[in-house]
């Protein structure tokens, strides 16, 4: 059972696998080819990835994102831009990892141009990534394309805040502390990093790479201990029901 | 190693030093996050990266020419653009891929738009979006994506 679950998690690298070894039988001169033509691309990657690697970890160390984070506003100008373009910049994951965290600026009072802005970012201009796309397609191309990206995205900011505005956003009602039930972990955003289980080991445990609420009744004492881990998750994914 | 990488590796080498003197621990718990963000993706680098190798010995650079190549431009960048917004591979894993691609002959317009539709359009990820932002907000931000994602391709193939 376990197997299939690896092999259904990793559908690309299964599928490519089998046409290996099918190739490996039927035409091996063909398949040592590609092989051959692989490993350029595979030596690229390893000698980038390292670098990837310890650039991620040490941004993830070093930016204080809560200090950005307190500089936006919707008298923020400028300042507020230069801020989203580097909170952006300087987050990893995906697009939707963003999601939760815009949702919280948003409720602080960003606004709709800054939150577009931290999401294109976010989702085109990372650092490690630059140094990625500069490896692969070069540094002129790198650098090409994200100047004419950052002008984008600053006339997408500007033209979504013409079509959209704040009442258009969906907002949760703030949950009444007296009538918290539990935890809720918002599965799809959790990253599994195990911040929450190594702070509060008694209420989060991690299964499967997503971080899992040991259900129990919370008092007023625990619901304070649970607070600054929920501001803690890197993600944003935990809150009170 | 070429200089690029080179610098690189020197640079983030430096750094990293710096940051473990400053606070080992710290320095540490992060590169613990990040080695669980990395490991999600190990399968899907070296499946592109093997990938890569088959695409290149059976599908011929001709062929890449033609179909993604300078003759073509239009209907391969709108493909492309379109394949990106479908697609939700990381950024991370597509620009090997995307670099053999160029290397074999295919234009950088449809090349751009794919990597700009990649990262900012998701279909996949819209009802999310939709959900937290609303579905104003979520339609609007994809279709400005989308036609920007096409701009910035087209002012590439302009510069470079």
């Amino acid at each position: 059972m376990k197997i299939i679950a690896i092999l259904k998690k990793n559908k690309l690298l299964t599928a490519v696998s089998l046409a290996y070894v099918i190739l490996f039988i039927a035409i091996p001169d063909k398949a040592y080819l590609s092989v051959k033509n692989s490993m350029y691309y595979i030596i690229e990657m390893l000698q980038i990835m390292p670098v990837i690697f310890i650039l991620t970890s040490i941004i993830e160390a070093w930016v204080p994102k809560e200090v950005i984070m307190k500089g936006f506003g919707e008298k923020a100008g400028i300042k507020g831009s230069v801020f989203s373009f580097l909170l952006g910049s300087f987050s990893a994951g995906p697009i939707y990892a963003a999601f939760p965290i815009c949702k919280m600026l948003l409720k602080k009072g960003a606004s709709i141009a800054n939150i577009v802005i931290i999401l294109s970012a976010w989702a085109v201009i990372k650092v490690p990534m630059l140094a990625n796309e500069a490896k692969f397609l070069g540094v002129q191309f790198m650098g090409a394309r994200w100047i004419l990206t950052v002008i984008a995205i600053i006339i997408i900011a500007y033209l979504m805040t013409i079509f959209v505005k704040k009442k258009d956003i969906p907002v949760q009602a703030e949950q009444d502390i007296g009538k918290v039930t539990g935890i809720d972990i918002k599965e799809h955003y959790c990253i599994g990093c195990g911040l929450c289980e190594k702070l509060l080991p008694q209420h989060f445990e991690v299964i499967d790479k997503k971080a899992k609420w040991k259900e129990s009744i919370l008092n007023d004492v625990q619901i304070d201990e649970l607070k600054p881990v929920i501001a803690k998750c890197p993600v944003k994914a935990i809150g009170f029901k | 190693m070429d200089i690029f990488t080179a610098s690189l590796w020197g640079i983030t080498g430096l750094t990293f030093i710096a940051s473990l003197v400053k606070d080992k621990q710290k320095t540490f718990n992060s590169m613990k996050m990040a080695k669980g963000m990395m490991k999600n993706m190990v399968g899907q680098i070296v499946g592109i990266l093997l990938l890569i190798g088959l695409i290149l010995t059976f599908i011929p650079p001709e062929v890449i020419k033609s179909t993604l190549g300078e003759s073509n431009t239009f209907i391969s960048t709108i493909v492309s653009a379109l394949a990106g917004s479908i697609t939700l591979i990381p950024a991370f894993v597509a620009f090997p891929l995307v670099g053999s691609l160029v290397d074999a002959g295919a234009s950088i317009v449809p090349a751009v738009a794919f990597l700009t539709t990649l990262t900012m359009v998701g279909l996949v990820t819209f009802p999310l979006e939709k959900r937290e932002f609303g579905l104003k907000f979520a339609t609007i931000r994809n279709i400005f994506s989308f036609v920007f994602a096409i701009l910035i391709a087209l002012a590439m193939g302009v510069i470079m």
